[in-house]
């Protein structure tokens, strides 16, 4: 009896695998982009690339309001159902954010696990600093907890004024949606 | 009898091979139903002559001086120069166009002129909105409407009486500290409490950007901006989209001056300022 459950999880696996590796990545991903541009968000000039569990997006730019707002040169996208991710690598802000942060961003890794369902986390690590966010998808609310830079401190004194101060350096800002 | 094959095996080979071909025609299925190509960016560029200002006023203050210092010259053999003329009204288009002079000494006494009549050896050549031509010994005479001359004089005592110097028209610029714009630049928080712009729509197209909000005595409001003006120019480029905006913004360190156009009470007010 429990070998046949086994055989039947097995199969089970086998399929969910075989429908992430034959979803049409590409053609999903031209959907979010049509959901985005209703929020006046368009990608553009990127070059996609289906890896079988993931698809890679090279070189996109994001442009929010027809502005250009940042330039990525990576965007790695893999949804397995029980792990999902999106690695982005190397973004560069547009110059019109100067006066708020340093345009150059590292990389944002965002990962949501079937271990902690409710929650999706970011860690993300730039020229600002170091920064760590948590989506709570029940409560509704988001916390980013940012250790800055010696940089962000000297220069841009007056973005972290925004933030709420904690007594071991790092500033916290939260926000329900 | 030697079995040939494992029949155990071909079953679940069987079977994982029906799972990947309900897998692939999901797949399809879906492929099917989800969109074929991705949105591109389509920002239709907003080109304008590049804004440039001409001081009218100074040309014609400057052709009034020359024009003055050829009718002293004048005045002696002629008996009667144009600048003891009064011009007090006018009519018509330019094609077709009178005007109302009298001698400064009798002003009661006036003569209507029609294009090409001659009043006092003077030629009326044309007319504009708020001046006419004359025309005597192939040389041009202006002669300026009187009304406009004391609404000027009018409008500068004003000025000089009031606190705040607003920049109601596009006669004089206001001076703009690049201080101040770097200042808003590092403080967005401080733009937002001073002031508060929307975006006005009709469907999805932007006719503009409203000012919701100014505060009293901020720096906007020294501007000349007002609660309710629609922004829909500026440097001579129509602000149809937030890019339209922002470009003008990006370029703020290259310009020394900028218009702006707004609508106010259903007409076009232009500002003007100096960045310095």
């Amino acid at each position: 009896m429990v070998k046949k459950i086994a055989i039947f999880f097995g199969y089970i696996s086998f399929f969910i695998l075989a429908l992430l590796y034959f979803t049409p990545k590409i053609s999903l991903y031209y959907f979010a982009e049509q959901e985005l541009k209703a929020f006046d968000i368009v990608v553009s000039s990127e070059t996609l690339v289906d890896t079988g569990f993931s698809l890679k997006i090279q070189n996109p730019t994001i442009n929010i309001k027809s502005i250009e707002s940042a330039k990525i040169q990576e965007l790695d996208i893999t949804i397995l159902g029980l792990y999902n991710s999106v690695n982005i690598s190397n973004i560069g802000l547009s110059s019109t954010a100067k006066s708020f942060l340093p345009l150059n961003i590292e990389y944002v890794n965002i990962t949501h696990t079937i271990v902690d369902p409710l929650h999706i986390n970011a860690q993300v690590k730039g020229e600002f600093g170091e920064a760590k966010a948590v989506v709570n998808i029940l409560d509704r609310n988001l916390s980013i907890v940012l250790l800055p830079s010696k940089l962000m401190k000297e220069k841009y004194a007056n973005t972290l004024r925004n933030l709420k101060k904690s007594e071991n350096g790092e500033f916290v800002y939260a926000k329900t949606f | 009898m030697q079995k040939l094959s494992n029949s155990k095996l071909i079953s679940i080979v069987f079977t994982l091979l029906i799972l990947v071909v309900i897998a692939k025609a999901l797949s399809l299925g879906l492929w099917w139903y989800l969109p074929s190509d991705g949105v591109e960016l389509n920002v239709k560029n907003n080109y304008q002559p590049k804004y440039q200002r001409v001081y009218c006023k100074n040309i014609i203050t400057k052709a009034k001086i020359q024009q003055k210092k050829k009718e002293i010259v004048q005045a002696p053999t002629d008996g009667i120069s144009i600048t003891n003329m009064l011009l007090k009204g006018l009519y018509g288009t330019s094609s077709r166009a009178f005007v109302i002079v009298a001698m400064k000494d009798s002003p009661k006494k006036t003569k209507l002129v029609g294009l090409g009549e001659v009043f006092k050896g003077y030629t009326l050549k044309s007319t504009t909105k708020d001046s006419a031509i004359f025309e005597k010994g192939s040389k041009d005479y202006i002669l300026t409407l009187e009304q406009t001359k004391s609404k000027r004089r009018a409008r500068s005592t004003k000025k000089e009486d009031s606190f705040i110097t607003p920049a109601f028209t596009a006669d004089e610029p206001v001076g703009v500290s690049r201080r101040d714009i770097a200042h808003y630049a590092k403080n967005p928080k401080q733009i937002w409490r001073d002031i508060s712009i929307k975006e006005l729509r009709d469907g999805k197209k932007i006719l503009g950007f409203k000012v919701t909000k100014i505060k009293r005595n901020s720096k906007f409001a020294q501007l000349g901006l007002q609660k309710g003006d629609l922004i829909i120019k500026a440097n001579n480029v129509k602000l149809v989209s937030y890019k339209d905006a922002l470009d003008i913004y990006s370029k703020i360190d290259k310009i020394d001056m900028i218009q702006i156009v707004v609508m106010r009470d259903n007409q076009e007010v232009e500002l003007v300022y100096d960045i310095n």
